[in-house]
């Protein structure tokens, strides 16, 4: 099997991933909240006070999204942004070290963000002991 | 007639490693043409953003491919889309495109969840001269010389055949 990547700087590499990744539950989040009640591109501009293109090229990477608009996408999609950066663990038995920086994104909701903090409390507490 | 290794093995096809992390599994592949190895090889590296955003073409792709070969959820329409059946057709031809805010790679689906990428060019090269059409004939002469063993492609338009995982746009 003769297989090949796609050359590119490991830092690039995690950002381009990082970056789509927030992008990404952004899209999928106004998905969701479109099926549960409504909400449209154009009722976040209205809010936001900017055309509704502009709204849609963010989502869509057409434009880049500031850290502030993240925070404001997730409050009128009735979320809260949690970003984890838990420490780079190398695996017992492994044989390299782990390159790509470990961090993950995650729009959720209110209500389920203190669940989420507690389970990494949790197992950050079982890895500890 | 010949599997996808066998291509493999013989220069006909090159599967894309999509570098991912240790504790990702890969869950949809994609194989590329050997005209589309040298695109990504030699075209991609010095491609700017036409969109004048931070991703170069090349992170924009490499994102993509990360977010298919992981099985993260996809967009339809937004991240891939087929060519509607011409009005003589009951059927579309199974030619799709993978997209990104730069980039359109254009090819077809010989399973669920497994991509063949043929050709690839700019979204803006692509709009400006109108290649669509003459893409997708490429990619079916291309489909129609490879002697992979039959059916070498899912028929028609349809996402929930040949993605397993994708959402619809808002």
């Amino acid at each position: 099997m003769s297989s090949f990547q796609i050359t590119i700087s490991p830092t690039r590499r995690a950002a381009a991933r990082f970056i789509t990744g927030v992008r990404r539950a952004l899209q999928l989040a106004l998905i969701e909240e479109s099926k549960k009640r409504g909400l449209t591109q154009s009722d976040i501009a209205r809010e936001l006070g900017v055309h509704r293109s502009v709204i849609n090229r963010e989502l869509r990477g057409d434009k880049d999204m500031t850290m502030g608009r993240v925070g404001e996408l997730a409050f009128l999609l009735g979320r809260k942004p949690v970003l984890l950066l838990p420490e780079k663990k190398v695996s017992e038995g492994s044989n390299h070290v782990v390159d790509v920086p470990q961090y993950s994104v995650q729009v959720t909701s209110t209500a389920s963000t203190t669940a989420i903090l507690e389970k990494e409390l949790e197992t950050q507490h079982v890895a500890a002991a | 007639m010949a599997t996808i290794p066998q291509l493999d093995a013989a220069g006909s096809l090159f599967k894309l490693d999509p570098a991912l992390d240790d504790d990702e599994q890969e869950l949809r592949l994609l194989h590329t043409s050997p005209r589309l190895r040298a695109w990504l090889e030699n075209e991609l590296q010095g491609l700017q953003s036409a969109a004048n955003i931070e991703m170069t073409p090349a992170e924009q792709l490499d994102a993509l491919i990360h977010t298919y070969s992981s099985g993260l959820p996809l967009v339809f329409e937004r991240d891939f889309k087929a060519f509607q059946p011409k009005p003589v057709q009951p059927i579309g031809d199974g030619v799709w495109y993978l997209k990104t805010p730069d980039l359109r790679i254009f090819g077809w689906f010989w399973r669920m969840d497994c991509f063949i990428g043929h050709v690839a060019d700019t979204t803006e090269r692509v709009k400006q001269f109108d290649l669509y059409q003459g893409y997708r004939g490429e990619v079916i002469r291309f489909r129609d010389g490879l002697p992979l063993d039959e059916p070498k492609s899912i028929p028609g338009d349809d996402p929930n055949v040949v993605i397993s995982n994708y959402d619809l746009p808002d």
